[in-house]
């Protein structure tokens, strides 16, 4: 769960505002917005790498500000847009890094931490490739493993940003079925940001959208009702 | 399968570092066989000669190419993870530079104190250290990984001429030890100096292996690393510190010598095909030992036609090794 109390993001200047606003755990939220509306900002500010200019902002009750360095990757995991791959890192050691806020001071993965690790492999059907170098695996593969690294860091909030970009409609759809299945099953909170308002509005995913410097939670059915939110930002500006 | 291809690649190497020590003690100007060098050790005698050369000249001869070896591709490997770039090394980003630069400055200074070894170490160090202060504030500003490389290289190029100022200035006894320094050389380490750099070496190893958890983090990127709670500017400021006392150590003791930082570690990634950095420091460690045994080798063969410096020669064969990294990486 993430709740947001009357909270200011930005840099310099305030870029966005968030009243108040509650997402909870078991639901996947499509973030969407024009390019540089400050998505990715919005998603910053909850791994804490934005600061916030006012307001509170809570994780399962705990608050951001007093989360140490060392807890917060218990809390939340992030997966970037794109994983180019690494020459010679093996799926399984990218997979296992996903441990490393749980593991000891030299890394050594315990029989839970292997356990964990089957798990997900088995659950995403990623077995034949976990021998495999990152680098040589195709793009919709890698952003699976990305995916998978995410889910066995074993945290109750995910963040993506934009995990769909570079994959084919059918992997996308398999994608988006995953999270929602998995924020159920785990009772996660999960938030990604898209450009894809149909396959979010397919999956019944809510939206957060993010328009004239404000986010908020809105479920939708109507793909104009989303992009006619988000054109008042142009309107406004033309 | 994997799983046991490194350590049986590693074992390899292990065996390979005696042999090649062999070599490099049959290959001198005056045979020694492994009689008189097992004597040498465990009965010396003073009024042996040959058992005062062995002590003198071919035990620290050995141990420093392997010293100089292992820690040159040992900081090489930890620049490359740390910049994430694996055309990163101690040389090609002017640490050695930074070393060279106190150095000259404190040979050509006049004060006795800083002609002394401590003198020249400790000048040695603070140069390599200040270098790799340098080039992280560069790297934060640097994205791209060729441009990181030139500024390293224009820093070369700029404390070289600022050397060759001070040259012009110095007299004729700081620049002679000046520029016998900058030949780069197996031969100038005194068996009394041993203990010192033997300890320098290990403490950097055994720091090098505190540091696995986060090397392996680093090399998916400091951004993802950071996302998973590694701490990196405090891991940055270890890894340059580690770097910097490897490489100012062996610097000060044999001169700047090239390619090995940078060429070994790509090496030993490319036979080892892992980034696990338990295996790659082991790895680095072994495979710079040999690579410095077997030139040093060559060297000694060569020495009554003509005295090679090392760094002539580590940059004949590291050169095109560079450049066959370079055409498959970069294309």
């Amino acid at each position: 769960m993430i709740r947001f109390e009357e909270i200011e993001i930005g840099y310099s200047k305030p870029l966005l505002f968030i009243p108040s606003l509650t997402l909870d755990a078991g639901k996947v939220y499509a973030l969407v917005g024009l390019n540089g509306i400050g998505k990715s900002t919005f998603l910053n500010s909850i791994t804490g790498q934005t600061s916030l200019l006012s307001g509170k902002l809570f994780l399962n009750q705990q608050e951001l500000q007093k989360i140490s360095k060392v807890n917060l990757p218990k809390l939340i995991a992030y997966v970037d847009s794109s994983f180019a791959g690494v020459e010679y890192l093996t799926v399984f050691d990218y997979l296992a890094l996903g441990r490393s806020p749980h593991t000891n001071n030299m890394g050594k993965l315990n029989t839970e931490d292997k356990q964990v690790i089957q798990e997900v492999v088995r659950e995403l059907n990623l077995v034949h490739l976990i021998e495999k170098d990152t680098s040589e695996i195709s793009d919709g593969e890698r952003q699976l493993c990305a995916v998978a690294r995410a889910i066995i860091q074993s945290t109750p909030i995910i963040l993506l940003d934009e995990p769909t970009a570079f994959l084919d409609y059918l992997n996308r759809q398999k994608l988006i079925e995953l999270l929602v299945l998995i924020a159920e099953k785990q009772q996660k909170t999960i938030i990604l940001s898209s450009h894809d308002i149909d396959i979010c509005i397919n999956n019944a995913l809510e939206f957060l959208i993010v328009s004239e410097k404000k986010i908020f939670k809105t479920k939708v059915s109507d793909k104009q009702v989303v992009i006619r939110e988000m054109e008042k930002d142009v309107l406004k500006s033309s | 399968m994997i799983k046991k291809r490194i350590p049986f690649i590693l074992v390899i190497a292990l065996l390979l570092v005696p042999l090649s020590a062999f070599i490099h003690l049959s290959t001198g100007e005056i045979y020694v066989s492994l009689n008189d060098f097992f004597s040498a050790i465990f009965e010396f005698k003073g009024n042996n000669s040959t058992n005062v050369l062995i002590r003198e000249f071919k035990i620290p001869r050995i141990l420093i190419a392997i010293v100089a070896g292992g820690g040159l591709a040992l900081s090489g490997m930890l620049m490359q993870t740390l910049f994430n770039n694996p055309l990163a090394g101690p040389y090609v980003l002017g640490i050695n530079s930074g070393a060279s630069l106190l150095v000259a400055l404190s040979l050509m200074s006049g004060f006795s104190f800083f002609g002394s070894d401590i003198g020249i170490i400790s000048a040695a160090l603070i140069g390599a250290f200040l270098a790799g202060i340098l080039m992280m504030a560069v790297a934060q500003r640097i994205r791209s990984q060729i441009s990181l490389l030139l500024v390293g290289l224009m820093f070369g190029s700029f404390t070289s001429a600022l050397v060759s100022i001070l040259e012009s200035l110095s007299g004729e006894g700081a620049l002679k030890a000046y520029t016998l320094w900058t030949m780069g050389s197996l031969l100038q380490v005194e068996f009394d100096q041993l203990p010192l750099i033997l300890f320098i070496f290990i403490c950097g190893i055994f720091l090098s292996f505190i540091l696995i958890k986060p090397l392996n983090m680093l090399v998916i990127g400091e951004r993802s690393a950071g996302l998973l709670g590694l701490k990196i500017s405090q891991v940055r400021f270890l890894i340059m510190g580690i770097t910097a006392l490897l490489a100012g150590l062996i610097t000060a003791f044999c001169g700047p010598i090239a390619f090995v930082g940078l060429a070994v570690p790509n090496l030993t990634r490319i036979l080892l095909r892992t980034q696990n950095h338990s295996y790659l420091i082991l790895g680095n460690l072994l495979f710079g030992s040999i690579f410095l045994l077997v030139c040093d080798s060559f060297i000694q063969l060569f020495s009554r036609q003509i005295a090679l410096p090392i760094n002539a020669f580590t940059s004949i064969i590291g050169a095109p090794f560079v450049v066959f990294i370079l055409m498959r990486k970069l294309r």
